[in-house]
């Protein structure tokens, strides 16, 4: 009994001291504060290639939207180290909801997407990815949408084309073991019987495995037509080298994790097959024209799906919220999902795309081959 | 055919492991420092090998630069880092999160100048030509295990004739002695980290030109250093050496019996066997209680 005046003014004094801190969001609006994106991508370890390539795509739509003076107030990007791991996703998660006050989040990996989604479903919090294939992420959550096609989609436009136009009829499978390589086998396992081909191996690998040479003896003497690599990362480019240096000489194939430049500049990956959602970065489409002749100026680099994903899933949120602004509504992850159902279809990089009920945006797909140097060929599509 | 394959794979394996697990094991086996940045010594090495050969370097040159960038790492930790703690009569935990954070910041930076993601050194010594029906060898085998062979038995000689090694064996079973004998175990130590953080370089060279290189690779370097240095009898060299051929062999030769994705896991499950029913390691002599 004698701490309750004790925890009384202790309560008092930091309610007191929180005051100047409890602001309500219209307030921060009337004040032009600046919007918060966060973003939760791997900036460190062996996937932060990928974290720098997303957040390249995004910046480069921040850019534009503020070039463009789309806004009455400014983004601020802020990034937070996923290491494609759940856990620090989790952290990272809860920080941008609960300190930054974000409103839209960029998020990528299939175990890390499925780690954070509570999170931002019980704040109202929108994510969007351009990164992540699970297709168990389709209805993840009102407020998760995906940009990038799920590996549902990916996976049977290569098979088709694979058991067409390659005659494969024999596939062997070396993936990583984590919710996206899941995802991959058992879409192999529905595709291909329905194609008329056969999976005639499937390797799983820990996450941090490294050497393949073993993993390759295996592989061959499955004598598969045509190999799929469901992993990403260096790990990918690993298998790759691991593979070819050790006797498979057969076609190797992936989803769109292939699109990134240490596997498209690697001399075995040269003939490798991927696909990714429909882009021609030449096309008459003035948005895509100008996302990759500003890519090229800014980056010196040609740019992929994943820039022009993380382009749209951020550039996405200018649209929205330009939207909530002219009509002056406040901007938070309820109003963004319902301008979001209201509109449906949307003007993006690759052209017009529209969301499902699921939150998925709709696109038509294409697939690539690797011809060396960093060059890539459309095959179909 | 397909045993053979996986044991030759595993010797390959294997040799890289007992080159970086040796060099672990000299240093602890000298020191007593839980030195858990020498896989940041192997990523430093691999790299330097890297620019160098990017830089059409000869090869001998880059295998230099190399040798001297996981040298001068090792003694540098050596001075600035684990002497300044030691002083200070710094704990085992102190040490680990030293190394750990130097860890860090090295993967950090070469993230930012090397670039992220994997990176190669594109050479025809690691593919692979079909020797017999379903064997595939690659030169770099045979380089890898000929590497080995050589460093070990220019180490074994060192430690045993010359009077700097038999110092540093004398180091690892009593350093007040050494002091005693008029000899500084501060030079000795520089010189252990020397040797064993330049015993990492081969094994980064040969790993670039397999299965490549990224800023990240030092972890689990030392996972497989930790594991062989236990496995072959804490501060046996020979062991440690042994552990690693036998780790990388293991691993390999599982993927006969078991599925691939246990690989990596049979290395942990023979330190596991070690640890319960002889946990002085291989070479190494059990403690009395």
């Amino acid at each position: 009994m004698n701490d309750a005046p004790t925890i009384r003014r202790r309560g008092l004094v930091a309610a007191g001291l929180s005051l100047p801190f409890i602001r309500s969001a219209a307030a921060q609006q009337a004040s032009g504060e600046p919007y918060v994106m966060g973003t939760l991508f791997p900036m460190s370890g062996p996937n932060a290639e990928y974290g720098e390539a997303f957040t390249r795509g995004a910046q480069l739509a921040l850019s534009h939207i503020a070039a463009d003076n789309m806004l009455r107030r400014p983004i601020r990007l802020q990034a937070e180290d996923s290491q494609a791991l759940p856990q620090p996703s989790v952290v990272g998660m809860n920080k941008l909801v609960n300190v930054d006050r974000a409103v839209w989040v960029l998020v990528s990996w299939t175990a890390s997407s499925k780690a954070v989604a509570p999170i931002g479903d019980r704040a109202k919090v929108i994510m969007v990815n351009g990164g992540a294939v699970g297709p168990d992420l389709s209805g993840l959550s009102p407020y998760f949408w995906n940009v990038i096609a799920l590996a549902h989609l990916e996976v049977p436009v290569l098979v088709d084309y694979l058991t067409r136009h390659r005659n494969v009829k024999r596939m062997a499978l070396v993936y990583v073991d984590d919710p996206l390589g899941d995802a991959i086998l058992g879409q192999l396992r529905t595709e291909l019987p329905k194609a008329g081909g056969q999976l005639v191996g499937s390797f799983s690998v820990p996450r941090a495995a490294q050497q393949f040479g073993p993993v390759a003896a295996r592989v061959r003497q499955t004598r598969p037509d045509a190999v799929y690599i469901a992993s990403f990362g260096a790990q990918q480019s690993q298998i790759i080298k691991g593979l070819r240096d050790n006797g498979v000489t057969q076609i190797l194939c992936s989803y769109s994790a292939f699109s990134i430049d240490s596997v498209r500049q690697l001399p075995e990956a040269v003939g490798a097959l991927y696909t990714t959602q429909k882009l021609d970065f030449e096309s008459g489409d003035p948005i895509t024209r100008r996302f990759a002749a500003d890519f090229r100026a800014r980056y010196n680099q040609t740019p992929v799906a994943y820039h022009a994903n993380y382009y749209n899933a951020a550039y996405l949120f200018g649209l929205l919220a330009r939207q909530l602004e002219q009509a002056n509504e406040e901007v938070n992850g309820e109003s963004l999902r319902q301008a979001m159902l209201r509109t449906r279809t949307f003007d993006l990089v690759g052209g017009r795309g529209t969301f499902d009920d699921q939150g998925n945006l709709m696109t038509q797909m294409q697939v690539n081959e690797i011809k060396g140097a960093g060059r890539t060929e459309i095959v179909q599509g | 055919m397909l045993f053979l394959q996986l044991l030759i794979n595993g010797l390959q394996t294997g040799a890289i492991y007992a080159l970086t697990a040796a060099g672990f094991a000299l240093i602890f086996g000298a020191t007593r420092i839980f030195h858990f940045a020498h896989g940041t010594a192997f990523t430093l090495a691999g790299y330097a090998f890297l620019f160098a050969w990017r830089a059409d370097w000869p090869g001998w040159a880059g295998v230099l630069v190399a040798v001297a960038a996981a040298t001068l790492f090792g003694m540098a930790m050596e001075r600035f880092v684990y002497r300044p703690i030691q002083r200070h009569e710094g704990s085992f935990f102190t040490v680990f999160v030293a190394a750990f954070g130097v860890g860090i910041v090295v993967q950090n930076l070469i993230g930012l100048f090397a670039g992220r993601g994997l990176a190669t050194v594109d050479t025809p010594l690691s593919f692979g030509t079909e020797v017999l029906p379903e064997i595939f060898v690659a030169p770099i085998l045979w380089i890898a295990i000929g590497t080995a062979a050589v460093l070990f038995a220019a180490l074994t000689v060192f430690l045993t004739r010359s009077h700097a090694g038999v110092a540093l064996r004398a180091l690892a079973q009593n350093p007040d002695l050494i002091r005693t004998y008029g000899l500084s175990a501060n030079g000795l130590s520089v010189l252990a980290f020397a040797i064993g953080s330049a015993l990492a370089a081969p094994a980064a060279i040969i790993t670039a030109m397999t299965s490549g290189l990224n800023e990240a690779i030092g972890h689990q370097v030392m996972l497989i250093s930790i594991a062989a240095t236990i496995v072959g009898g804490i501060g046996s060299l020979r062991g440690a050496a042994l552990a690693g051929l036998m780790l990388g062999v293991a691993e390999s030769l599982a993927l006969q019996f078991v599925d691939t994705q246990w690989a990596e896991a049979v290395s942990f499950l023979v330190l596991f066997a070690f640890i319960l029913f002889r946990p002085s390691g291989i070479f190494g002599v059990a403690a009395a209680r």
